[in-house]
């Protein structure tokens, strides 16, 4: 028979037939799944971060304690006196753009959620707040400008609104922190898995592997066989895996939104995050072939 | 072992298995580039031992041996697998890859060295056609009789023109005829220059090749040249 064309090639080591690879298949996509929802969660609560410093980067807030005078016209009016001392103070600070100092209406808003519509504030000995927009680039020394605005109005605080989020940074660090360690298990899971079956797999095809070597073939031509099955296997199975996270990800998002928390809301997937969780598959795949590679190579040399 | 014209040379080679006994003892052995041997002794004398020795599936444990002038005590897991690319090994129970085709077995040696899938072609179909397995090449080897598979896997063991041929009863399963034919492709090898080592029982084929013969006896190896009828010296270095 001179033609030889119909011939095709078949992989020495029968892996596709295995067991364990339906298995390792569930496994992959388990993992997979696991690990987007939570890299989701740590690239939302990232983005959170980032729009709460985005949002105070620019701007601070200046309290003016009312004065302690039991004639209430002449309190607000001392008070009203200490805030006219702070905005012009705050308007020659150089990196300073605009100092607004907040109206009785504007006060009122604010402080209704907790006080009623009803309420008349200028009957309560309510601080006032002016609100300070600076230039993204102003290099301000806060501790300094927080001593010379006391001087020059000395009912005034300032407040950069980095105090309060402090905490809420660091409890949202803290989920993170968990969130890459549970990351960091699933991935340490799966490359387990992977290690384990691979070298089962390595006993079960023993024969064929002595004679692979005895004609010659090295460490790396068996290895690479294995890489071969595990990155087809890894990238299904991260299919698979995303497959079922995609929509689990917008079902979290919505119930998020939900919550209607203007801190919460600010948590959100762009479009390089989304980027990241598409391209699991990818990392599931180089993740696979990459510890069956390694795995044949270290197992083979205690073989023969 | 200072660099010469030996495919293989063993000093004071000893085999043994776990903690038993040793199977051979003190084996001393040269075999020059292009000789042709053939390897006797009764069931169980260490034929397959010594023969796993010479295609680096094992190491002795004791001795020193050395294949193509490279000391295997001083050889790493890489250069141990370009020297077997140089061997040809015929297995007594064939060793081929069930699941794979007559093809697909013969062609593994040159797979294994990368080399152009084209030419593999060539090459397959034209030593299947030579040992008239031209009709069997798609079938797996499972399926196969045992004289096809012998053949399947001498072709298997020449198809890289290697520099050393070692032979299990290459010819144990096949007729009178193809036998023959065997024995002449392993013939014409040496001729272009092959080492030729092979181990039988066959009387017939003894003395129809006037080759010399190693003997393995009592745990060590002798050897008969054939126009002499007793042991010559004992070691044959």
């Amino acid at each position: 028979m001179s033609d030889s064309s119909y011939i095709s090639r078949k992989q020495e080591l029968p892996l596709k037939g295995e067991n364990t690879s339906l298995f390792l298949q569930v496994i992959i996509s388990i993992a997979v799944f696991i690990f987007a929802i939570t890299l989701s969660g740590v690239l939302s609560i990232d983005s959170m971060i980032d729009n709460w410093n985005k949002s105070i980067l620019g701007s601070l807030t200046v309290q003016i304690i009312p004065t302690n005078d039991t004639d209430k016209e002449k309190s607000r009016a001392e008070t009203l006196a200490y805030q006219e001392k702070a905005v012009d103070f705050l308007k020659s600070v150089n990196g300073v753009i605009k100092v607004t100092p907040l109206s009785d209406d504007q006060l009122t808003e604010l402080l209704s959620p907790w006080l009623g519509d009803e309420v008349n504030i200028t009957d309560l000995p309510t601080p006032r707040l002016i609100d300070v927009k600076i230039s993204p680039d102003a290099n301000i020394d806060f501790s300094q400008l927080a001593k010379d605005l006391a001087v020059a109005s000395p009912q005034a605080s300032l407040d950069n609104h980095k105090l309060w989020l402090n905490k809420l940074i660091a409890f949202a660090d803290g989920l993170n922190l968990i969130a890459s360690t549970v990351l960091l298990l699933v991935a340490g899971i799966t490359s387990g898995a992977i290690f384990y079956t691979t070298q089962m797999s390595l006993g079960l095809h023993h024969n064929i592997i002595e004679i692979l070597h005895i004609i010659g073939a090295k460490d790396t031509y068996v290895a690479q066989q294995y890489a071969k099955r595990m990155a087809f296997l890894g990238f299904m199975g991260g299919v698979i895996g995303l497959f079922f996270a995609i929509p689990s990800i917008f079902f979290i998002g919505n119930l998020a939104l939900a919550i209607e928390g203007g801190i919460i809301s600010d948590a959100g997937l762009n479009f390089a995050d989304w980027s990241i969780i598409l391209a699991l598959p990818l990392f599931s795949m180089l993740i696979s072939m990459l510890t069956a590679y390694y795995t044949v190579k270290k197992t083979l040399k205690k073989m023969l | 072992m200072a660099e010469n014209n030996n495919i293989i040379e063993m000093n004071n080679v000893g085999i043994r298995y776990d903690q038993g006994p040793e199977i051979l003892s003190d084996i001393k052995l040269a075999l020059p580039q292009g000789s042709f041997h053939f390897l006797t002794g009764q069931s169980g004398a260490g034929k397959t031992s010594l023969l796993s020795l010479m295609y680096l599936a094992q190491k002795p444990s004791r001795g020193q041996i050395s294949v193509f002038n490279h000391n295997l005590n001083f050889t790493n897991r890489e250069q141990l697998a370009s020297l077997r690319r140089r061997i040809g090994v015929v297995f007594q129970d064939f060793r081929l890859i069930d699941h794979l085709s007559a093809f697909d077995n013969v062609a593994l040696p040159l797979r294994v060295c990368g080399m152009d899938e084209h030419e593999i072609r060539k090459r397959v179909t034209e030593l299947l056609t030579w040992v008239e397995l031209d009709s069997h090449m798609q079938d797996k080897t499972s399926t196969l009789s045992g004289g096809e598979k012998q053949r399947v896997a001498i072709a298997r063991a020449v198809i890289n023109r290697p520099d050393l041929l070692l032979a299990d009863e290459p010819t144990g399963n096949v007729d009178n005829i193809i036998a023959g034919k065997l024995m002449k492709l392993f013939v014409e090898l040496n001729k272009l220059g092959t080492t030729v080592v092979i181990a039988t029982h066959s009387d017939k084929i003894i003395n129809d090749f006037a080759y010399p013969r190693l003997h393995l006896q009592n745990r060590g190896l002798h050897i008969y040249y054939p126009s002499d009828t007793s042991v010559l010296g004992g070691l044959y270095v």
